[in-house]
């Protein structure tokens, strides 16, 4: 026995430890109605005892606590498994509307202290019953938390169906919730029709909401107490300013009632006969004022409307050609960010940029989405060298301080190096091979740049003009004065003319004096006979060939007679008479030389005076 | 004076600063106001600059052939014109134009109009003195050299005069003008209701040959009607 005994012991023990932690919980609802009583409950999945309660501050200790237990075993699929509750339940009411907090509880548990979890309840004001007609004034006065029963009148039983929305003044793109939300109160509410209408939200982009599980809570409404469940929520984006009209929303709830006959039989007494009654509820229209962003957008503006950060990175910024590098950036925050644009880096030149890679990792939330969105842009630099990647900027409008901002990366250099493959002095055996020749890439035309500089003042333009009048009198003058330096030098060469030909005519009786002039130095002094000769022979070919007396050699005198067309043997004897002069004026020569060549110069003269010069 | 060249330089260098800065309106004010007290090809460039930038067509169009007007051989005014006019819609087909005289108007407007007739001057002078060589010399080579150079220096003075004298009409007579509206219809005749003949775009060069009242004849290419003058501006 005593073997069984602690066998079942050991049992015991094991299951115990196998038993999950110990788990003790405090369990009140999150609403109560003040003067009207409520439960608290402190469960434990182990044997325990000590429970020191916490002192219940805000509210009136009524009852309690009434200790319960429940244990089951089960075998699932062979295998046993055990559990085991104690509960404590105290029974409080709450005094005075407001928020309180239930303080921690303590047990002891084989010989450990254990706490609970604290208690927030909030004490909701008592139904105030005395007016029924107030229920219509309350929903016309305000948007914000608009509302309308479309209930009967009888205030005791009340059913209606409120248009919530969170916000009803909004920039364009800021998100804003709508919900529809039933209250319930004095009637035995069934469960919802199927007919439900709900508006188009035009000009609204709509995203539903995900409510989980839907349960009534108290909610305390128009000085009265409602079990209120959210039956649908939309988050909306307006798409553009305006002030955009939600339209009603038609609901169905089927409530029971219970129905009197006239032949009452003992059994509607007792149990009582119920119907189910469709009743349509309609939710009202409510107006969101949309504004539009103001004016001036940055044009980078990315669409964004919200509260964002942006985190850059970089995968390297040293690297060898043909690797790739990547540029991350984590925007984080919310607002529209289905609806952000992508912003676009500007690779510079040489680098191969593939598309960007955009991971989205955002959730629905009551005011928007909310998370991040990372987008990683990768490129693969072709060339070695330092390349700079222009700061990346991502503007949004930020509806907190209601301007735009913009968020930018830093400006990244990047060092490529060279890739091995790509080097070409790598040891004595080097190859060039022929580079590809590429044409100037155009990347785009502009117009070029202004010109800084101040044009000087001045008025050379004016002061160099020339109009055509000036010129055309410039012209005459010049072309008079043309004339007048013709006609002056065309007199002055006439005169000229005129005295060469003079002299050519009296070039015999010129000559004739000068041999007369030698005649009578025959007998006389040789020299001065020999140089009257010469000159006098000079003289007459200088006036006949006009060709004056200085230019003229005894060389080139039997040119210019070859030139005038004398014949050879009349030249031979010119230049024989001339050479005989000049050589004969310093030898000694008898009188009949003189004699001859007197008449030799004669002779010549005569001839020539008869040849057409 | 001398206080109005140092402001006129502030308002550039300011103008050019806010170009710089790509607060192009302001710039185009600023060297609107330079061009106002002193005409500069250089201003009526940075102007066409400023307009363009814009997105001003026509009126960077205007001021590029202002500048161009007042220095002809500046480079950059004649390619971003020439940049501009790439952007303007109409592409204006002249099948009648002679390729000599569309040359021969180039030509004309590689120089200045003063350069012209100095020009013109000084071959002038030069040709008489060829003359004179060919009439006064006995040398029958000097004769040779001087009857043929004196030739082609009259020829030379004479087109320069032509240039000069052409180019007199166009700045006196200013027949050229661009449309400054985006879309114009030509008409038939000048009103409202003649036949419409066809539609000219933004930065059309065009050039007015009659003027009636608001209406100016324009000639473009093969085409010739009559369009409100409050469309277009003279250059």
């Amino acid at each position: 026995m005593k073997r069984i005994l602690t066998s079942l012991f050991g049992v015991f023990c094991v299951l115990g430890l196998l038993a999950e932690d110990v788990q003790f919980r405090a369990q009140a609802p999150n609403r109560v109605i003040a003067g009207k009583p409520f439960q608290l409950t402190y469960t434990i999945n182990q044997r325990a005892r000590d429970l020191q309660p916490p002192e219940f501050n805000g509210f009136d200790y009524l009852a309690g606590p009434y200790t319960s237990q429940s244990s089951s075993t089960s075998f699932v699929n062979g295998k046993r498994s055990s559990t085991f509750t104690l509960t404590y339940t105290y029974t409080l009411m709450g005094l005075d509307p407001g928020d309180f907090t239930i303080g921690p509880a303590s047990i002891t548990c084989d010989g450990q202290k254990y706490t609970s979890n604290g208690v927030r309840i909030t004490v909701l004001p008592p139904d105030q019953n005395a007016q029924p007609s107030n229920q219509s004034s309350q929903s016309g006065q305000s948007g914000s938390t608009g509302s309308t029963s479309s209930t009967s009148s009888a205030r005791s039983g009340d059913i209606f169906v409120r248009t919530v929305v969170t916000k009803t003044n909004v920039y364009e793109q800021e998100a804003l919730q709508v919900s529809y939300r039933l209250y319930v109160a004095g009637v035995d509410f069934a469960q919802m029709g199927n007919t439900i209408k709900l508006p188009e939200f035009t000009g609204f982009l709509k995203q539903e909401l995900e409510l989980g599980d839907r349960q009534f809570e108290l909610e305390h409404y128009n000085n009265r107490n409602y079990q209120a469940v959210t039956l649908v929520s939309y988050l909306l984006y307006p798409q553009h300013a305006g002030d955009l009209k939600i339209e009603p929303a038609q609901f169905e709830a089927i409530l029971r009632e219970q129905v009197r006959r006239q032949s009452r039989s003992i059994f509607d007494d007792f149990f009582g006969t119920y119907e189910n009654v469709s009743r349509s509820l309609t939710a009202p229209a409510t107006t969101i004022h949309v504004k539009a962003l103001p004016n001036g957008k940055p044009a980078n503006f990315s669409g964004g409307v919200g509260q964002f950060t942006l985190t850059p990175s970089i995968s390297t910024t040293d690297l060898q050609a043909n690797d790739a590098v990547t540029l991350t950036i984590d925007i984080k925050g919310s607002g529209n960010m289905k609806l952000l644009k992508t912003p676009s880096v500007d690779w510079p030149e040489g680098f191969e940029p593939y598309d960007p890679k955009v991971t989205n990792n955002y959730k629905t939330t009551a005011s928007g989405y909310s998370g991040s969105k990372t987008i990683e842009y990768l490129a693969i630099p072709r060339a070695a060298g330092q390349y700079t990647i222009p700061a990346l900027s991502f503007s949004y409008f930020d509806i907190q301080s209601g301007q735009y901002k913009t968020l930018s990366t830093p400006e990244y250099t990047l060092n490529v190096r060279r890739a091995p493959g790509q080097a070409a002095n790598e040891g004595e055996a080097q190859t060039y091979t022929a580079v590809n020749k590429e044409n100037i890439k155009e990347l785009g035309t502009d117009i070029r740049y202004i010109n800084p500089n101040m044009p000087p003042v001045n008025n050379r333009v004016a002061s160099s003009a020339l109009s055509i009048k000036a010129l055309l009198f410039l012209d005459l003058i010049v072309l008079v004065l043309a004339m007048l330096i013709y006609i002056i030098f065309r007199r002055y060469m006439r005169e000229n003319a005129d005295a060469s030909h003079m002299r050519y005519k009296r070039a015999s009786k010129v000559a004739q004096k000068r041999l007369k002039l030698a005649q009578t130095l025959l007998t006389g002094d040789n020299s001065a006979f020999y140089a009257e000769i010469e000159k006098a022979a000079f003289s007459y070919l200088s006036d006949r060939l006009r060709i004056p007396t200085a230019e003229l050699t005894k060389d080139n005198i039997a040119d210019l007679l070859r030139q005038k067309g004398v014949d050879n043997a009349l030249i031979d004897q010119v230049t024989e008479v001339l050479s005989t002069a000049e050589f004969a004026r310093y030898a000694p020569t008898s009188g009949s030389e003189k004699q001859a060549l007197y008449d030799a110069t004669v002779n010549i003269i005569n001839l020539l005076e008869n040849q057409k010069i | 004076m001398k206080l109005l060249v140092i402001l006129l330089a502030t308002i550039f260098a300011q103008a050019n600063e806010q170009y710089a800065a790509g607060n192009y309106a302001e710039a185009a004010a600023m060297y609107q106001q330079v061009l106002a007290e002193q005409p500069s090809a250089t201003a009526y460039y940075n102007l066409g600059n400023a307009y363009f930038k814009q997105g001003e067509l026509s009126q960077s169009i205007l001021a590029y052939e202002r500048s161009l007007r007042l220095d002809p051989q500046n480079k950059d005014a004649r390619y971003n014109l020439r940049f501009a006019q790439s952007r303007i819609t109409d592409n204006i087909t002249d099948n009648q134009a002679f390729f000599l005289s569309t040359f021969l108007s180039n030509v004309r407007n590689l120089l200045r109009q003063s350069t012209w007739t100095w020009l013109s001057l000084v071959s002038f002078v030069l040709c008489l003195a060829m003359a004179l060589l060919f009439l006064l010399s006995s040398n029958t080579i000097a004769k040779k050299t001087g009857f043929s150079l004196a030739v082609i220096l009259l020829v030379f003075a004479l087109s320069s005069l032509a240039a000069a004298h052409s180019l007199d009409k166009r700045d006196t007579l200013r027949q050229e003008a661009i449309i400054t509206q985006g879309i114009v219809t030509a008409k038939a005749s000048p009103d409202r209701s003649g036949t419409e003949l066809f539609t000219l775009h933004e930065g059309t060069k065009v050039r007015i040959t009659e003027t009636l009242n608001e209406w100016c004849n324009v000639t473009v290419g093969n085409y010739q009607g009559w369009i409100q003058s409050q469309n277009l501006e003279r250059i």
